[in-house]
């Protein structure tokens, strides 16, 4: 919401909306009201004209007096004239009204407004009784004031209670966001579901979702940096004691001896960085690199063509399996090259870390239906069955493996990759040797159906 | 003094115990909780350096076993966990020293023998009996106030037998105080280093008990 735009409020619009219809309907009640009142008026003023005139027929009129009706503005006008159009008698001698209309019921316009004339023969005579048509629309309105008078006066008590009705009704949406408010990166507690109306229910059942996947997120997050703390501190340690021998060496030899260590050490705590850095890389939902189609098989070429070196100083033999007519064979995958290198590096490098000299290592690219098999065998002691969950959390090392350097981080990254390609990764007996059953580490792609790119 | 350590990091386990032979200790490495509570087991080592973090059994676990055993020998814990509830829990668990990763092998050393000095109800830092005085912090040992100078073994197996003045040690514990695992235990040895302290300390310094074993002279 920007500052500049005024703020919307839900009260402010309903109660707008309210008095709006509330006008409305009170405008068209008094319309209606008028018009069906002027109706009656006239059916009812139009009998009256006619009744009096049938009385008047019958009476003596000798006299240019006043008759009957009280002469003001709105009185009755009668007035006779013999057969011959001469004036016999006239109610009110300052009113002319056009006297040769024709007989029964007309509407004419004077100078005094619109007048109801009744027009009727008796005897001889023309008897004419006329009502200006000012009374019946005064009367109708006044009938369409007295219907609407009532609502009028209502219509503001009503505009305010609604006003705090809603008022009441909105209360549990600020005590809401009062609620939410309060929750900060460390409080992350469900919001209270209870008492609430069940427009807002679904609202903050919703944000209770948030904040549930939020408060995982951050513990995941907390968790990760205090292991990495931890983890750091390890290799830290060793450095720190490795230097302390360096300075206490009492000869040159010794002083070598403890320096190498030092260096070793290094080497460790720089790789566990860097390790760390690989992994909060892939960690899904930081990488925002699209994924595109890759060929798994040149990726495969491409990393074991960069481990030949360290292979070859370690004395393994390390190759992709199958002959080689397969392997130059495309196998696209939907992914990101540059992690699905770092995917195969950390499996090689495991593979080669394991095995030892004299054994071999196989990497195999393969289609299988729908699927793109990528799979690193290798001639260790392989990871029995019971740790094959466990292997993937990060810095868990299996047992047995303390005298293998290593960070306890490479199948967490391999773990993250798989995860957002989609992919799935099993363990398995790998290769066999002496040192043991060897791993088989697979992992199984969705394949692309179009052809990858070269 | 024989030192067990058990610390899953082997170089960290490696540094702390090439510095501590440095010092003087004889130092045993274990890597896991097992191999330790096995070690424990043997009961030749006269203080414990564990760490929590151990694989296959875990340290804290380790520590209370030890001490529902009534195994009274004293425990440094060794750790990068450094949250005061972490600390609170070694110490309750029976460790008698908490040291947090990283630390100086100075401070280690001295705390370990301040932990044995303690264990063996000394509150000075230098064992005296009769007319020798050893001073562990120093490894130094002097004959009515002369400095007199002792080869390691020579050392270890005098700070054994004053470890409990009056009490008899046989050839296999003074052969336990003296050598780790991975020493070879020369033959005679024994016999060749009691003879050296004899010859520095003088003739009546220790004693022998025919078919038992050696003890120091009380004074």
């Amino acid at each position: 919401m920007t500052t500049a735009a005024p703020t919307r409020s839900i009260r402010r619009e309903l109660v707008g909306w309210l008095t709006l219809g509330l006008v409305v309907a009170i405008v068209a009640a008094a319309v209606a009201t008028y018009l069906r009142a002027r109706d009656e008026a006239n059916a009812l003023f139009d009998y009256q004209l006619a009744q009096m005139a049938s009385s008047i027929t019958g009476m003596p009129l000798t006299a240019r007096g006043p008759l009957g009706a009280t002469p003001g503005a709105d009185a009755l006008v009668v007035e006779i004239w013999n057969r011959d159009g001469v004036e016999v008698y006239r109610s009110q001698p300052q009113r002319r009204l056009p006297q040769q209309g024709p007989i029964g019921f007309r509407t004419v316009a004077t100078e005094s407004g619109e007048w109801r004339v009744f027009a009727t023969l008796a005897g001889d005579q023309v008897v004419q009784v006329a009502q200006p048509m000012k009374v019946r629309r005064e009367l109708a309105a006044s009938m369409a004031l007295s219907t609407i008078l009532p609502l009028l006066a209502v219509a503001p008590f009503l505009v305010v209670v609604v006003w705090f009705g809603i008022a009441r009704g909105m209360a549990p949406l600020e005590r809401l966001a009062a609620a939410v408010g309060r929750r900060s990166p460390r409080t992350l507690e469900p919001l209270p579901e209870s008492g609430l109306p069940r427009e807002v229910q679904p609202l903050v059942r919703a944000l209770n979702g948030l904040l549930a996947r939020l408060d995982g997120a951050l513990d995941a997050q907390r968790a990760f940096i205090a292991d990495a703390a931890h983890e750091l501190r390890t290799p830290l340690t060793a450095v720190h004691l490795q230097a302390q021998l360096a300075e206490r060496a009492g000869s040159d030899a010794e002083r070598a001896a403890a320096l190498a260590e030092l260096r070793a050490g290094l080497d460790r705590a720089t790789r566990l960085v860097g390790q760390l850095l690989t992994l909060a890389r892939e960690e899904p939902g930081v990488t925002d690199r699209p994924l595109a189609p890759v060929d798994l098989a040149a990726v495969a070429r491409s990393v074991i063509a960069d481990h030949v070196a360290l292979a070859a100083a370690r004395g393994v033999d390390l190759g992709l399996a199958g002959p080689e007519a397969d392997s130059a064979k495309a196998a696209p995958v939907h992914g990101d090259a540059a992690s699905l290198r770092t995917l195969l590096s950390n499996l090689i490098d495991n593979a080669l870390r394991y095995t030892p000299a004299g054994g071999r290592v196989d990497v195999a690219v393969a289609r299988e239906g729908d699927a793109v098999l990528l799979s690193v065998r290798d001639a260790g002691p392989g990871i029995p069955p019971a740790e094959h969950a466990r292997v993937f959390d990060r810095f868990y090392r299996a047992p047995g493996t303390a005298d293998v350097p290593g960070s306890g981080l490479g199948l967490a990254i391999v773990k993250s990759i798989v995860e957002r390609h989609g992919a799935e990764v099993t363990l398995g007996p790998g290769l066999g040797g002496p040192a043991g059953p060897g791993l088989a580490v697979t992992v199984r792609f969705p394949a692309v159906a179009a052809p990858a790119t070269p | 003094m024989r030192l067990l350590l058990a610390e899953d990091d082997p170089m960290i386990g490696a540094s702390v115990a090439r510095g501590l032979r440095q010092d003087g200790f004889i130092v045993d490495r274990v890597e896991d909780g097992h191999a330790a509570e096995l070690a424990l087991r043997e009961n030749v080592h006269d203080l414990l350096l564990l760490d929590l973090g151990l694989p296959r059994r875990d340290g804290l676990a380790v520590l209370t076993a030890m001490r529902r055993r009534g195994d009274a020998r004293p425990v440094l814990i060794l750790t990068a966990r450094d949250a005061v509830a972490d600390r609170v829990a070694g110490l309750d668990a029976g460790a008698d020293d908490y040291l947090v990763k990283p630390f100086e092998l100075d401070e280690l050393a001295a705390r370990i023998r301040a932990l044995l000095r303690r264990h063996a109800g000394r509150a000075e830092p230098v064992i005296t009996c009769g007319r020798i005085e050893l001073r562990p912090a120093a490894r130094e040992v002097r004959v009515a106030g002369a400095p007199v100078a002792l080869s390691a073994r020579e050392y270890a197996l005098l700070e054994a037998l004053l470890a409990r003045p009056g009490a008899i040690l046989s050839r296999a514990q003074l052969e336990e105080k003296l050598y780790g695992w991975n020493d070879e235990v020369e033959s005679n040895a024994v016999d060749v280093h009691l003879h050296g302290l004899r010859r520095k300390l003088g003739a009546d310094a220790i004693r022998n008990v025919r078919g038992v074993g050696w003890m120091i002279a009380p004074a």
